[in-house]
């Protein structure tokens, strides 16, 4: 276990030395900013001490911008380099190289999803109190964040065990989060209920609505860690077919 | 330390490596050569526990690749092709992340370090970033993680490609210091390098192990020796009367000399004539030669006798196979039955090597047949370098 904590610690600072994360997330904040308070009203104009909009954008800018530029390097780019070699080859198990690198990118992106909660302490805490704000609304969509991020990561962390390019790990990627966490905006156009049902149990931001109103359904939570669980596991024996191939 | 028993490994239709058996003892640096392609990744890979074997069994230290992997990793450092690391780490950082990785605390890595630093001779680049270094430096930090938990063996793929000539010499330095203390497997294609750091070679040829042995051994695989001598064309011995010698008179006298076996006339100037001859390995001619040159008056300009190298050795074990698999590929329906007969050869070629073997002199001859067939056929193809450098024994067939 000692060794998947290594690897984490390992590739969440390999992070910081390429400006990448800087600029991802930097570019994160500001354009959530940007979006939140001022595009297409923002929050200015809905008038209400609410940070519902936050957990909506949240997890769509996380998936457009930020998952797939920190999870399509994983292990593709070490199966590139020949580096991947080099760490099984190590006293390590494939599922602890698989769980660290999941811990190691999650990490970053927590890091970004807890920068945001400089939102609710700013606005409603101190230096401002722009109202009486739903302190449980807050800790669900927060809830809701995580759990939606790591399943998205793991997500990430399968494409780039499947390919050696970075590239194409970084597209599929963003093909299916954008795809899944847009998925409800396209529902109700779909006329077959059996199909408009599916596509309404997969999609992430329908999965997260409830969330951000302060709901914590357990068939949520399930949905997500069941989502992180399978694409790790599949990702783990992603990782060993290299030894048949 | 090491033993592999029958190791096969398949990529789909290609056989990588067929029924692979070796063993390496304790306190061995054993060199593990072949051409590029021949498998020696591919067997260093399965000792390693990166990649699983498709048939046979390996052992290293007492524990089975397959059952024990972690324990097997813990007893080896292992440094794969071309060095592959972290770039964007420092080289303190890489190595501490790589003990941190197998469980060392922080005061027994820095006491592991200074050794360390000192063997491979990091001290100037620890603070540097990895990417930055020169190929030389990558492959002496490579070496540095190998060694970081003390292994008592050590398995190295191809640690001095892609150096300069300085840099190759550097490394083998280090792994010869290394190598004192712990066993050693070593993969190269370069052959100097196994002369200077190992005592014994194991020669892998298309998947097949081709020789196993020490290197005088293997050297004395081809069962030759071989002559240069070269007389005076225009001139004879002062006092003599007789005429200068013709060519054909010279190599009609050699040729009768006792022990001689090929003798083939090499280009000169229009001042001499210059022959190689071979020789039965043990004999040697040169008495009989001196005696028949004076006999003759002959002027003699010159006359040496040379071992055949490794690298003629290595040409001649590793080219056969290459006709044959040549062969093999042509066809897709003669497939299997090609394949029979590349694994009949191969079995030929394994029992070769048994040195207490009675017919030894009669297996040669044959090893040697395929060498003079298979250089045949690499004129054919690949005109150039290799033709000129074709081994001694092949030359002496064609003559």
């Amino acid at each position: 276990m000692s060794t998947t904590l290594t690897i984490a610690k390992r590739e969440f600072r390999s992070n910081f030395d390429s400006p990448l994360a800087y600029v991802v997330i930097c570019l994160g904040l500001i354009l959530l900013g940007v979006f939140f308070f001022m595009v297409g009203g923002g929050f200015w104009q809905a008038d209400r001490a609410s940070l519902q909009n936050l957990f909506g954008l949240g997890p769509r800018g996380l998936s457009l911008l930020v998952v797939p530029v920190v999870t399509m390097r994983l292990i593709a780019e070490e199966k590139r380099s020949g580096t991947l070699e080099m760490l099984i080859t190590l006293p390590v198990k494939d599922w602890e190289v698989v769980l660290g690198k999941f811990f190691g990118a999650w990490g970053l992106v927590l890091l970004l999803i807890a920068s945001t909660t400089l939102y609710p302490v700013l606005m409603f805490k101190w230096p401002w109190h722009l109202g009486a704000l739903d302190m449980g609304a807050v800790f669900a969509g927060y809830v809701g964040l995580i759990l939606y991020s790591g399943a998205a990561v793991a997500l990430g962390l399968l494409v780039s065990a499947l390919t050696e390019s970075q590239v194409i790990a970084f597209f599929i990627t963003w093909v299916v989060l954008v795809v899944l966490s847009f998925l409800n905006m396209v529902t109700d156009g779909v006329g077959n209920p059996a199909v408009r049902s599916i596509l309404t149990f997969i999609s992430f931001d329908a999965r997260l609505t409830p969330f951000a109103r302060g709901m914590i359904n357990t068939r949520d939570v399930i949905y997500f860690v069941s989502v992180t669980v399978g694409c790790l596991t599949a990702a783990f024996h992603a990782l060993e077919r290299r030894k048949w191939a | 330390m090491i033993e592999a028993d029958g190791l096969s490994k398949r990529f789909g239709s290609l056989r990588a490596l067929d029924k692979v058996s070796f063993e390496v003892k304790q306190g061995e640096v054993v060199g593990f050569l072949g051409p590029n392609g021949a498998g020696k990744s591919t067997a260093m890979r399965i000792l390693t526990c990166f990649i699983s074997a498709s048939g046979g069994t390996a052992k290293v230290h007492g524990y089975d690749v397959f059952d024990d992997p972690l324990e097997v990793r813990r007893k080896i450092g292992y440094l794969p092709q071309r060095a592959p690391l972290y770039g964007e780490m420092s080289v303190w950082e890489y190595l501490s992340f790589v003990a941190d990785m197998r469980g060392l605390d922080k005061s027994t890595f820095k006491k592991r370090m200074r050794g360390i630093v000192e063997v491979c001779g990091l001290a100037q680049v620890l603070g540097k970033d990895i990417r930055n270094l020169s190929h030389g430096y990558r492959q002496r930090v490579g070496l540095g993680q190998a060694l970081v938990h003390d292994p008592p063996i050590l398995i190295l793929d191809e640690p001095t490609s892609d150096l300069d000539p300085n840099e190759k010499a550097e490394v083998i330095r280090y792994i010869k210091e290394i190598g004192k203390e712990r066993t050693i497997l070593l993969s190269t294609h370069n052959l100097n390098e196994v002369e200077a750091a190992c005592a014994r070679a194991i020669i892998v040829s298309k998947g097949r192990v081709v020789a196993d042995g020490p290197l005088d051994d293997i050297r004395a695989r081809s069962g030759k020796v071989r002559y240069v001598v070269t007389v005076h064309e225009k001139r004879v011995l002062d006092g003599s009367s007789k005429k200068p010698p013709t060519a054909q008179e010279v190599q009609e006298a050699l040729l009768k000399l006792p022990g001689v076996t090929h003798v083939s006339e090499l280009p000169t100037d229009d001042r001499a004539h210059s022959f190689q001859l071979m020789g039965a390995l043990g004999g040697d001619v040169r008495p009989e030669l001196f005696a028949l040159i004076v006999q003759k008056g002959w002027l003699l300009l010159e006359m040496r006798r040379e071992s055949q190298t490794l690298e003629d050795v290595f040409k001649v074990l590793t080219k056969g196979d290459e006709r044959k698999d040549r062969g093999r590929r042509h066809v897709e329906d003669e497939h299997e039955h090609e394949e029979e007969d590349a694994a009949a050869g191969a079995e030929d070629e394994a029992d070769d090597e048994g040195d207490d073997e009675p017919d030894d002199g009669g297996e040669d001859d044959g090893a040697e047949d395929e060498g003079a067939e298979g250089e045949g056929a690499e004129g054919d193809d690949e005109p150039g370098d290799k033709e000129e450098k074709a081994p001694a024994a092949g030359k002496a067939k064609k003559g």
